[in-house]
């Protein structure tokens, strides 16, 4: 089932002399369940890529179906709503909420909603990422692994369709780069959430279904472990 | 680029936003204490207006002789020296024109340029013993013109001739007294009274000192030089005042009041541009771990936010200056639209240098102060912060947000308020401050309405009274004059003499007519003012120790009769002087409706009759009144022209008014000022949280309502506090200021605690509307990519 849609997505930032062309004429589709991964030198488009996906920044032209549904035709507070019901960002320097704890911050997405959090999923997902024992912490009393531990329990609260990560082990040793990426393939395999990283480290790659390059703004598929 | 320091104005063009705040904070602190500094020096400056106008401009007077008097000519510090002398001065030494007393003065003609309200309006000053000057009302009801001559009677019997050279205006007195003045040169003043008389001693030399003279030094040495003891040196204690160069007069409270409030505006301000500086300097933690990792030291790290401190005052001290001149030229013009003959000599577009010298002095000391906290900060960031790439990702917060009692936007706007217990008491308490300073400089205003009687609605123009107190002019006189053109309404009092059987005290008993009682509502302390408009009772005023209570009856007598009287009610005051009993101890005042007072009494004229006159009455209509009046009462009633000094008093209230309430104005533009700055402070210090949000999925209407919150809870919690502080201080005030004195029991400040709460309001509201722009247009891919 064809979860994530992406039709000649073309982003250009500045205009003249400035005029940049950080995507150009972007296709690509995954399906549900799948883990994709896109490398890239630095400011080849990657981030700008998942940004336009996630809907967090406007495309110039192409579309964007998540679900089947367009991202771009939706005006800015649907699209809020769509994000936060449909799509967990996972970002590589956390974005916690400082105010909140632990449990607080991974059932964020289902506050904004005004819904009440289903407590065994809660405690599922604390389970599974290892965080029943912090779960009243603060995210200043966590360290680097536990955080981006956390920021992941809150991109699949809401049992998103597609996970969006960029560079989630950016800021991250081994051991917890390896925890983190862990729990990504287990999101796609166990929850059969469809999960699209970003990434520097071609050794995260070898265990993603597809690996996707991105170099000037072009995107490239070199294949997978699953191919 | 040559100095590390060159980076200032290369990294400001990349935080022009951030800036541009800390800049608008600066321009506040130095626009209010331009302000602050420009209305104190303006209110000098219409004081002084005033001053020169009823008391004059000279410095000291002395009384010595002619050969000392030359001597202190001579004095290298003395300006300007004239030679002044008074004749029946109290009006009852019999020097008369046409059967009325004249005051005679004799003086140098110096002393018209010191003494602005005797000039010369029409002629010239006399030159010889025999020529005068009259005032301008002798003249008018004299009858006569420059050139003619008039008879004086002086007490001896005998007459004098004097030719008439010009005429000067009324003098307040002179109109109040009903009196005529006459001016004669100091050989015609001597002619008339020699000196050899006992009242030679009373020769006055008025001086007039050098500018940039210590007058108090100068007063010292002359009295040394000449022998003279304390009363013979007086001084122009208001006008010395004014000129800082005394410190015994009250005017003095006003400087120490611009300094308590220029004070706590520095306070405030640096507090603001503190926290202003403290968010900038966190959003660059990152760039100044990178200076220091590059090898910058601490210090030059401190020199560095110094120097970009100071970079700021270029353009925001004149903007500053520039905001609070023109705000002062607004107060001036409202000062001459008010009052324009009072206020003429004031220039509307008139520069206040004190004021710009404290708005540039105190806005670099600030900018100085304020930069201190955050200037350690930046040097305090380790090297390794930049290294890390982790700074300003996760603020430390010391609780978790309650998202139990409010949905999960509201909490987090509650606990980004409550979160810092340092940072929300410092922001609450500011806001409390501006209703504590609100509510306590508010009573000046009650004290200000009780202590200036010409203010009130009931203060006369013309005042016709009987000297002896009978009750001898005609009730229908009231009714005639309250028909003449310019005559806005007349209305008199009837006035008699009682004991108080319980304690034989006597009590004065004064009949109101309805207009009157309608005036007196607002000074009613307790009682019912309608039972003493129908003459079902009296009114008593408050005095210490009355004996009446509201609600019972008390006893009278007049001529061996007694009778009962009923007490409907209090007032807290009159807005008259009344007399005293025989033991020369206050007497109480009743008030009562002229039917009561026919009925105990049998009496229906008055003893007192006011009138006010339209705006545009004139001089004529005037002596038209003082015709009818001569006409109905004959001898022993007086006529006292009140005109001059109600002018007087309303200009010194009006420019009290503006001070007092400019005061205000101050203190709403602090609180106004300091809502939208503290708001957009930490709405601008959580931008990239904010875009994490957003990203996350938070809409731009739930991130308002968290603002919202945050903004709501320092409101709400600010007014508490500063109710809690605020109200018991404004009631200890109230007390000690005006019900001491008048009565008027304390009650809540409502009308002011509106207007400063509904200015907090519309501050809320002009704080979200910020902010709520920002989010809107916030992208959120650069706020969360931002460093």
């Amino acid at each position: 089932m064809e979860i994530l849609k992406v039709e000649n997505l073309c982003k250009i930032y500045g205009t003249g002399e400035t005029r940049v062309e950080a995507l150009r004429q972007v296709s690509f589709s995954m399906e549900k369940g799948e883990f994709g991964a896109v490398v890239g030198e630095s400011g080849s488009g990657k981030s700008t890529l998942i940004n336009c996906i996630g809907g967090l920044d406007e495309a110039n032209a192409g579309k964007v179906l998540i679900g089947g549904r367009d991202v771009f035709a939706m005006g800015e507070d649907e699209r809020t709503v769509f994000r936060r019901q449909n799509i967990g960002f996972i970002f590589q320097s956390f974005h916690l909420i400082p105010e909140l704890n632990v449990e607080q911050n991974i059932i964020f997405p289902l506050l904004l909603d005004y819904k009440k959090p289903d407590q065994k999923r809660v405690d599922e997902i604390l389970e599974v990422l290892g965080l029943v024992n912090r779960r009243g912490f603060l995210p200043g009393q966590l360290s680097g692994g536990q955080q981006q531990r956390v920021a992941i329990g809150r991109a699949l609260i809401t049992r998103p369709a597609l996970v969006l990560a960029d560079e989630p082990t950016g800021n991250l040793d081994s051991r917890n780069s390896q925890e983190v990426m862990d729990l990504l393939h287990k999101a796609s395999r166990h929850y059969q959430q469809t999960v699209l990283m970003i990434t520097h480290n071609m050794n995260l790659t070898s265990s993603a279904d597809r690996v996707f390059r991105v170099t000037d703004g072009r995107l490239c598929e070199l294949g997978g472990v699953s191919e | 680029m040559k100095h590390y320091l060159d980076l200032i104005p290369i990294s400001a063009k990349q935080h022009k936003k951030q800036d541009r705040m800390t800049r608008l904070c600066i321009v506040l602190a130095v626009f209010l204490v331009t302000v602050i500094f420009g209305m104190a020096d303006m209110e000098i400056r219409s004081q002084m207006i005033q001053a020169v106008k009823t008391d004059g401009n000279w410095h000291a007077c002395f009384v010595i002789d002619e050969e000392k008097g030359a001597l202190l000519k001579e004095r290298p510090e003395v300006e300007n020296i004239a030679r002044y002398g008074v004749l029946n001065y109290y009006l009852k030494e019999g020097y008369q024109i046409e059967g009325t007393e004249t005051a005679i003065c004799g003086l140098d003609q110096e002393f018209l340029g010191m003494v602005p309200s005797a000039e010369i309006v029409e002629g010239t000053f006399p030159q010889n013993e025999t020529e005068a000057i009259l005032n301008e009302s002798a003249k008018i009801r004299l009858d006569v013109k420059v050139g003619d001559t008039v008879e004086m009677t002086i007490p001896q019997g005998d007459t004098r001739q004097f030719r008439i050279t010009g005429i000067t205006k009324d003098t307040s007195l002179e109109a109040e007294y009903d009196a005529f003045g006459m001016i004669l040169n100091i050989d015609g003043f001597y002619a008339l009274h020699p000196k050899e008389t006992e009242a030679a001693q009373e020769e006055l030399f008025y001086v007039r000192f050098r500018s940039f003279c210590d007058i108090q030094k100068a007063i010292r040495e002359i009295s040394a030089q000449f022998g003279l003891e304390q009363g013979q040196v007086r001084q122009n204690a208001k006008v010395l005042a004014l000129m800082f160069q005394t410190r015994d007069s009250y005017l003095m409270n006003f400087y120490d009041v611009a300094a308590v409030l220029a004070v706590l505006v520095v306070l405030a301000g640096v507090f603001m541009i503190t926290a202003s500086m403290n968010s900038h300097i966190a959003r660059r933690t990152e760039f100044f771990g990178m200076l220091r990792c590059l090898g910058a030291t601490r210090k030059q790290v401190i020199r560095f936010v110094r120097r970009e401190a100071l970079s700021w005052c270029k353009t925001a001290i004149p903007a500053g200056v520039l905001a609070g001149v023109i705000v002062v030229w607004g107060l001036c013009g409202m000062l001459r639209y008010l009052s324009p003959t009072l206020f003429e000599g004031m220039p509307v577009f008139g520069v206040s240098y004190p004021g710009i010298a404290a708005g540039v002095f105190v806005g670099f000391i600030t900018v100085l102060l304020a930069a201190r906290s955050p200037a350690k900060r930046a040097a305090k960031v380790s090297p390794l912060t930049a290294v890390s790439g982790n700074a300003g990702t996760v603020q430390a917060a010391k609780r978790a947000a309650d998202t139990r009692f409010f949905k999960v936007d509201m909490a987090l706007g509650i606990h980004h308020a409550t979160g810092s217990k340092k940072n929300f008491f410092l922001v609450a308490g500011s806001f409390a401050f501006s209703i504590i300073l609100f509510l306590a400089f508010g009573t000046a205003i009650d004290f200000m309405h009780h202590a200036l009687t010409p203010l009130r609605p009931s203060a006369p123009d013309i005042y016709i009274y009987r000297e002896d107190n009978l009750n001898q002019i005609p009730k229908e006189l009231a009714g005639e004059i309250a028909g003449y053109p310019g005559v806005k309404r007349a209305y008199g009092r009837s006035y008699a003499e009682f004991t108080l059987s319980a304690d034989g005290s006597t009590v004065i008993v004064l009949s109101y007519d309805e207009q009157q009682f309608q005036w007196a509502k607002k000074s009613l302390l307790e009682g019912d003012l309608q039972d003493a408009m129908d003459g079902k009772g009296v009114l008593c005023v408050y005095r210490e120790g009355n004996p009446f209570d509201t609600g019972s009856s008390v006893m009278i007598s007049a001529e061996g009769k007694e009778k009962e009287i009923y007490v409907a009610g209090a007032l807290g005051d009159v807005p008259f002087s009344y007399g005293t009993d025989d033991a020369g101890r206050g007497a109480d005042l009743l008030i009562c409706s002229e039917e009561l007072f026919r009925q105990l009494t049998g009496e229906e004229d008055y003893t007192v009759l006011d009138v006010q006159l339209e705006r545009d009455a004139a001089d004529a209509q005037v002596q038209e009144i003082r015709r009818a009046m001569e006409q109905a009462c004959g001898g022993g009633t007086a006529f006292s022209d009140k005109r001059i000094s109600n002018r007087e008093v309303k200009g010194a209230s009006y420019s009290m008014a503006v001070f007092l309430y400019g005061f205000l104005a101050v203190i709403a533009l602090i609180a106004f000022f300091n809502i939208i700055n503290c708001i957009a402070m930490s709405v601008s210090a959580r931008m990239r949280e904010y875009g994490a949000m957003r990203a996350i999925g938070m809409s731009v209407r739930q991130l308002f309502r968290m603002v919202l919150g945050e903004t709501a809870t320092y409101t709400i919690f600010g007014v508490v506090f500063g109710c809690a502080v605020g109200l018991p201080l404004n009631r200890l005030l109230f007390r000690s200021l005006v019900t001491s004195r008048w009565g008027t029991p304390w009650s809540v400040p409502g009308a002011e605690l509106l207007v400063i709460v509904l200015i907090m309001l519309a501050s809320v509201c002009m704080a979200v509307t910020g902010p709520a722009k920002q989010i809107r247009r916030m992208t959120v891919v650069d706020t969360i990519s931002k460093e």
